[in-house]
């Protein structure tokens, strides 16, 4: 019993740790309407910032500042806002398709800088971070537990400030500008600068899921951000639902529940003579639900919800 | 309210995913093992397939410590996040104390990091090459809990050095796979072959899945090296042979084991590798891997030519006798701890084979040690869970792969000792 527990602590933290990353990209598209195929690169940057800034000093390698870890989870999400910055500057004029075509050049060409750059990990990736307050949970259950109220906390937290968010004037001129650009122009607002906040502080909170998962595993590399995990955040939103938050972390509960499950039953219930092809048989059946979300319910399990203002309503 | 229901909907489905667990109450004395192998990528599938073949041995002999084993078999999909999960739902789901896998380093190390050793599991990579596993234990990180049969790319680095002076050959370009293995294995073949006195007239990285490597090869050929150097997988390998080949190349090559396969020989075309030598870490002149070989042969219908399968075989079935020596209900450390009483040199030399397993059994029980004698030769682990290893080279020939040159043990470590 006890390992079951241990065992969904563990897929919490990680669903909830993606759940944070899956809401930064739902304020950008789901409420902005910013397609941003580049999710890896802000996420990677607020990990590799994370253990940079807090990590321990290794041979050959920059970093090993080893600052207080919020400090270090702080600074990670300031890098993360950075990347987004310059790259918003770029690429922000661009739109839908286009946009997501830039963005996901970003991310592959920050994986290739970082495969590349031993400096920064090379291949081998980031080790020697010392997880914080390690001494004191020690290293098993109960950090573990900890680690999750933690993330809970911080996915709270975030969770009620986009609530707060999109409810407010801002997040209405957020939606408007996704509607109709020109009109919101026309309300004397300016929708490139908008577009660029709402850009880099969804990226920063992607950052943010990055540094919880670089902390988590104490460790990261490139392999770590491959498109694939583009892929899968991008999927989680779809199917929770874009443009609601609530969707957002729902469907990231559930993909990576079907993900990490649909191994785990294929390893489980699969006869012996097929079990060395549950791995390709688990990525059809990834698909499949994909698939058959889209079609059986393509505004996702909670469809953004329509507000409709106040003098509307009186009428 | 129906958003309330949906919820609780998508709650319920992704608690019954992750919860379904804690059924199947043995009925017979079964001991489970877990194993994380990127099945869904070709090359692993062998991997996983000879690692079963190890159980299934283990298990005709009467099982190991008095119980049948179950390997459970999950996939990484290359992916660290799932490899991670995967070797996370064995220890705690199905209580596993010793896990096999993983084969990047990118996924065993965050595995072993954030998995195993906070649990105290053994793990036994077969194919995880990184000296970044070293530089870790070396940092008392990995509680000895790590350990793995593919020798540390130095080996392979200094046999490709080796031969590339043995022929003669002044300049040599490197081809490496942009990936850990890689660029570990070409950074130490460039300081071995400069420390030799060849001149190294390209360090150039390979990236997986281009459409062409037109680009790199002309980088290569700008030098006009005596001989080309690979540390690359098959099928960017053979794309590499042809465009240099095609733009007129020489054909003095070396690679390391990774291109050990048949597959790569039939692509690119026996002519054109006539003056090509691969290396290897493993002990292909000892009986009992020539024993693997036949007995290998005989179970999928195929020599054992991919990369990591002889790893594979000995990384189960040292850990299984390890298991078997610390007994039943051993926990991971009771049984890394009996590591050394596998590969005793000083011990019984035992065989690779049901035979073996068996007599190894009876000599454990006993209380003695064993020197197991394997598919990649006599395995003997330094302290950080390294093995070092003899080497051979060898070369494509009509009849499949064939080895050239068996390089002893000793003569591996005197020659590396030679280029420091």
């Amino acid at each position: 019993m006890i390992g079951v527990i241990s065992y969904l602590v563990f897929f919490a933290t990680v669903a909830s740790i993606l759940s944070i990353a899956v809401l930064g990209l739902n304020l950008q598209w789901g409420n902005t309407g910013l397609f941003n195929g580049g999710v890896v690169a802000f996420f990677g940057a607020g990990a590799y910032g994370t253990l940079i800034l807090g990590g321990t000093p290794q041979a050959g390698q920059m970093g090993g500042f080893e600052l207080p870890y919020l400090i270090a989870l702080l600074g990670g999400m300031v890098i993360s806002g950075i990347v987004a910055w310059v790259v918003g500057l770029l690429t922000l004029r661009l739109r839908h398709d286009y946009l997501a075509i830039a963005t996901f050049g970003v991310a592959v060409a920050f994986e290739t800088v970082m495969r590349n750059s031993d400096w920064l990990g090379g291949a081998q990736g980031i080790r020697g971070f010392e997880r914080p307050l390690r001494d004191a949970l020690g290293n098993g259950f109960s950090y573990n537990l900890a680690f999750l109220a933690f993330v809970l906390v911080v996915l709270i937290g975030i969770y009620l400030f986009l609530e707060r968010l999109i409810a407010s004037p801002f997040g209405r001129l957020l939606r408007a500008i996704r509607e109709d650009e020109t009109a919101a122009r026309s309300l004397g607002k300016s929708p490139s600068r908008i577009r660029l906040t709402a850009f880099v502080a969804g990226s920063v909170i992607m950052g943010l899921a990055g540094g919880l998962y670089a902390t988590f595993y104490a460790f990261i590399s490139p392999q770590d951000v491959l498109p694939i995990l583009t892929f899968q955040i991008w999927a989680m939103l779809i199917v929770g639902g874009a443009g609601n938050n609530k969707g957002a972390v729902m469907g990231t509960f559930l993909i990576w529940a079907a993900w990490t499950a649909s191994g785990w039953a294929l390893s489980r219930f699969a006869p012996m003579d097929v079990q060395l092809y549950t791995g390709s048989i688990q990525f059809v059946l990834i698909g499949l639900v994909i698939v058959g979300m889209l079609m059986w319910r393509p505004q996702g399990l909670f469809p953004e919800k329509l507000v409709v203002s106040q003098s509307a309503k009186d009428k | 309210m129906n958003g309330f229901k949906t919820s609780a909907l998508a709650l319920g489905l992704a608690a019954g995913f992750a919860s379904l667990a804690t059924d199947a109450a043995a009925q017979e004395c079964t001991t489970k093992i877990g194993a994380v192998l990127p099945t869904s990528v070709d090359w692993g599938k062998p991997i996983a397939a000879t690692a079963q073949y190890v159980v299934d041995i283990a298990n005709e002999t009467g099982g190991v410590a008095g119980c049948q084993i179950e390997m459970v078999l999950r996939d990484t999909q290359v992916d660290p996040k799932v490899g991670v999960d995967a070797a996370k739902a064995l220890v705690d789901l199905d209580g596993v104390q010793l896990l096999l896998g993983a084969v990047s380093s990118g996924v065993s190390m965050p595995i072993l990091t954030s998995v195993t050793v906070p649990a105290g599991v053994m793990q036994m990579s077969c194919c995880s090459s990184s000296t970044a596993f070293t530089v870790l234990s070396e940092d008392g990180k990995t509680d000895g809990l790590f350990y793995r049969t593919f020798a540390t790319s130095g080996v392979q680095a200094a046999v490709g050095a080796m031969v590339a002076q043995e022929k003669g050959y002044g300049s040599v370009a490197v081809f490496y796979k942009n990936d850990d293995w890689g660029q570990d294995i070409g950074g130490l073949v460039a300081d071995d072959l400069a420390s030799l006195g060849i001149d190294v007239t390209a360090s150039i990285a390979i990236n997986d899945g281009q459409a062409s490597y037109r680009a790199e090869v002309t980088e290569a050929l700008k030098g006009n090296p005596d001989a080309i150097y690979m540390a690359l997988y098959p099928k960017e390998g053979t794309q590499v042979v042809r465009e240099w080949i095609s733009l007129g190349g020489a054909q003095n090559m070396i690679a390391a084991n990774a291109l050990r396969s048949d597959e790569f020989r039939d692509n690119v075309g026996l002519q054109y590798l006539g003056n090509f030598t691969g290396t290897d870490t493993a002990s292909p002149r000892t009986e009992s891997a020539d024993a693997f070989v036949a007995a290998y042969t005989a179970q999928f219908d195929g020599p054992p030519n991919g990369p990591g399968l002889a790893n594979s075989y000995d990384a189960t079935m040292i850990a299984l006798l390890a298991m078997h020596a610390a007994g039943e209900g051993a926990t991971g450390a009771d049984i890394a701890a009996k590591v050394g009483a596998i590969t005793d040199p000083d011990g019984t030399p035992v065989t690779a084979d049901a035979e073996g397993f068996a007599k190894a059994k009876e000599v454990l029980d006993g209380g003695g040690t064993v020197s197991y004698q394997g598919a990649t030769g006599n395995v003997q682990f330094d302290k950080n869970g390294d093995v070092s290893a003899p080497a051979v080279t060898w070369t494509f020939s009509e009849n499949g792969i064939e080895e050239q040159k068996y390089i002893s043990l000793t003569e591996v470590n005197d020659f590396m000792s030679s280029l420091n």
